[in-house]
């Protein structure tokens, strides 16, 4: 009686630390349906859809002809391949740039001299609570010489034009201007993950360095950088998916061309182009196109995520 | 089981409003959300006549196309609906969705071939009434005409010396850029080009009977060059918004722009006075008119009222019902009907006088949507002085003809 009694008690996790059995999963099963439907499906079924051609209504199992297409063709290809290529460019600004100065800004904020803290954090923060439509179409306006020339020029600031043509004009310089808007309007994210991370590091530590003589340097590269290396790597996999997602940034400040010339088309705009709104002035979108694009970046970016988990992950 | 879903959703959003309607009322689509005013008005006009309900339900623009074939597609579709021109349009009708008006009175009398011409499937049946047409007019500040006494020019020569006229006074003459990808093609060489080759002409290029880097296309491209000097100096970052915006503060003095603009130009945003006029043709050439059917309207062949939809287009296909549209049709939307229907004095009126006479025609492109991406391409590296009139029109004709062999 006593035994059985255990074993309900065990069952229903009790007071044992380990119960056995699949208690559990009763927990888990909402969220698994609501992962499966919502997540698992539709990415699965968009990787079904890639093998066909047509909108809904009239579609056609074509086999593999979106990816032959894809690669191929002398058009898509050589789209793809500059959005690709656009787009790590894209990533090397923000994982170089904004978590450099995530890390640098964080290290300051958390200084133990550091006066003003809240102040500055939300000064940091506050640009990624805005729009981006808003910010990139204040971006596009204020990097035309059109309407500030004169007045940067009065401030003794032309050197901040781009003559003649804007920076956001001329293809070698738009899609490091995008950049730059999209690293200022974001920095803010790492910044708030780095100053949790470095709050996180015992002050013990610290101390203990300085005893021993260690100068503010030192400290920082040989204990609270090492400490951090899982939430760096976080946020570089975080850097990494959604720079490789964006589509807004361009949107706003260029077209869904990626104007001027293609230069700032990303995987994002060049998806949007093909799989859902179609090229302009047609309009009729070539989801298999699209849903081909896609899958091909998805396991593109999986060669990069499970490498980058595996290497930084797990060290505590 | 997504699709069902999405069908499901589809059909209970169109239901809602469909449930609130009385029997015998008909219900109309459209992406125009900005005229219901206008349409409400034309279509209690012809409640008044006719006895018959229509309700107009618009959806948003974006949208239009995705919500409008899950409704077909799910049964449920309008019963009249604004129809696309060309490949889009046509592209409902090849799925079965449209009324063919081949036999709607009225149809074949009233309206101009290039007026069906973006109505016809490649089958040669018309899927929707031509409704509406937009032009590509030159908008003059009259302000700053007057200042400088300076003349409509009459001829491409004469625009490009008053070009150079305001440019030597310091004034911006154009305010176009090429930012936006599509304006400087679909308002500025597709304004240009029925001032060099006629409706005809322009059939033989798209069968490849002509060639597109031959004399007359190299003429054109030379032409719009020459427009290159007269842009603001940052066209590069300027968008066909900010074109607008330049020109309604005075900032420049001429902007080539769509017919469906002169609403918002002349509105009260803007403190200018403002005129118009077509592109000039350059002198020895028969001044053309760029006229391009925009929208139409198609009955749904599933509809449950069939009589009232085919009466309801006949009434659109006539005279008097043309009257009736041309009075509540939004600024710089001219009426397609072959028939003067515009009220006197209008802008509509003044915009239809500019074409009286001239050999009227589409964009040339729209029969070649294969060509237009490329085109913008071109355009724009002429812009940028990284390409020649005659390089650019090498480009364009080998991609058509490569489109052509496929």
């Amino acid at each position: 009686m006593a035994a059985k009694s255990r074993t309900a008690q065990a069952f229903q996790g009790g007071k044992s630390i380990r119960p056995g059995g699949f208690y559990w999963m009763r927990y888990v099963i909402p969220a698994l349906i609501f992962y499966v439907v919502f997540m698992a499906y539709p990415m699965l079924d968009s990787v079904r859809l890639s093998l066909y051609e047509g909108t809904a209504g009239v579609r056609q199992y074509v086999g593999l002809a979106n990816y032959v297409r894809l690669f191929t063709d002398e058009v898509v290809s050589k789209r793809f391949w500059n959005a690709f290529f656009n787009n790590w460019i894209f990533f090397a600004y923000h994982m170089i740039l904004q978590n450099a100065l995530g890390i640098t800004f964080a290290a300051i904020l958390t200084n133990r001299t550091m006066r003003g803290r809240q102040f500055y954090q939300t000064l940091i923060f506050i640009p990624c609570t805005v729009a981006v439509l808003v910010t990139g179409y204040l971006f596009k306006i204020m990097m035309n010489p059109q309407w500030t020339k004169a007045p940067l020029e009065a401030a003794g600031l032309g050197f901040l034009v781009h003559i003649p043509s804007g920076w956001l004009g001329d293809p070698g310089t738009a899609l490091s201007a995008v950049s730059l808007v999209s690293v200022w309007q974001w920095v803010g994210i790492p910044t708030m993950m780095f100053v949790a991370a470095f709050q996180g590091i015992d002050d013990d530590l610290i101390e203990a360095a300085s005893i021993e003589g260690a100068n503010a340097w030192q400290q920082f590269t040989r204990i609270r950088i090492p400490l951090i290396v899982p939430v760096i790597g976080m946020v570089a996999i975080m850097t990494f998916v959604s720079n490789f997602n964006a589509f807004d940034v361009v949107f706003a400040m260029e077209t869904l061309d990626g104007a001027p010339d293609y230069s700032t088309d990303l995987i994002g705009t060049l998806f949007y182009r093909y799989g859902v709104a179609g090229q302009h002035p047609v309009g009729i979108p070539e989801p298999g196109v699209g849903s081909a694009i896609s899958t091909s970046i998805f396991a593109m970016l999986l060669c990069g995520v499970v490498p980058t988990l595996i290497k930084t992950q797990g060290k505590e | 089981m997504k699709k069902l879903l999405a069908i499901a959703l589809a059909a209970l959003m169109a239901l809602l409003p469909v449930m609130s309607l009385a029997e015998g009322e008909l219900t109309m689509g459209s992406w125009r959300t900005d005229d219901m005013e206008q349409v409400t008005a034309l279509l209690a006009k012809y409640e008044e006549l006719t006895g018959v309900k229509i309700v107009f339900q618009p959806t948003t623009s974006t949208q239009y196309n995705a919500t409008l074939r899950q409704q077909l597609d799910g049964g449920i579709g309008p019963d009249l609906f604004y129809s696309r021109t060309y490949t889009t349009g046509a592209e409902l009708y090849e799925n079965g969705f449209n009324v063919v008006c081949n036999d709607i009175p009225g149809v074949k009398e009233n309206f101009t071939e290039t007026a069906l011409d973006g109505f016809t499937a490649a089958d040669g049946n018309i899927f929707a009434i031509p409704f509406a047409a937009v032009s590509h007019f030159v908008y003059y500040n009259k302000q700053i005409f007057a200042d400088n006494g300076i003349e409509v020019p009459a001829t491409f020569e004469e625009f490009l010396a008053v070009c150079e006229k305001l440019k030597a006074a310091g004034i911006t003459p154009l305010s176009n850029g090429i930012a936006a990808n599509w304006d400087i093609l679909e308002c500025v060489l597709c304004g240009m080009v029925p001032n060099y080759i006629t409706a005809e002409e322009r059939v033989a290029y798209e069968k490849g009977e002509k060639k597109l880097n031959d004399e007359v296309w190299v003429r054109i491209l030379t032409d719009f060059s020459k427009l290159v000097p007269y842009l603001p100096e940052a066209f590069a970052s300027i968008d066909n918004d900010q074109a607008n915006v330049m020109f309604g503060l005075g900032q420049s003095a001429m902007l080539i722009d769509g017919s469906w603009s002169y609403g918002a130009l002349n509105g009260d945003d803007y403190d200018i006075e403002v005129g118009f006029f077509p592109i000039p043709a350059p002198e020895g050439n028969a001044a053309g008119f760029s006229l391009h059917p925009d929208f139409g309207i198609a009955g749904n062949a599933a509809s449950a009222h069939p009589e009232e939809v085919k009466a309801f287009l006949a009434w659109l296909a006539s005279v008097d019902g043309a009257k009736v549209t041309a009075e509540v049709i939004p600024e710089g939307f001219l009426p397609l009907i072959n028939a003067d229907v515009a009220p006197e004095g209008s802008i509509i009126a003044e915009m239809n006088a500019l074409g009286e006479g001239k050999n009227a025609d589409r964009r040339f492109v729209w029969n070649m949507m294969a060509l237009y991406t490329p085109i913008v391409e071109q355009l724009n590296a002429i812009c940028r002085g990284e390409q020649t009139p005659e390089g650019a029109a090498d480009v364009i004709n080998a991609t058509w003809e490569a489109e052509l062999a496929k």
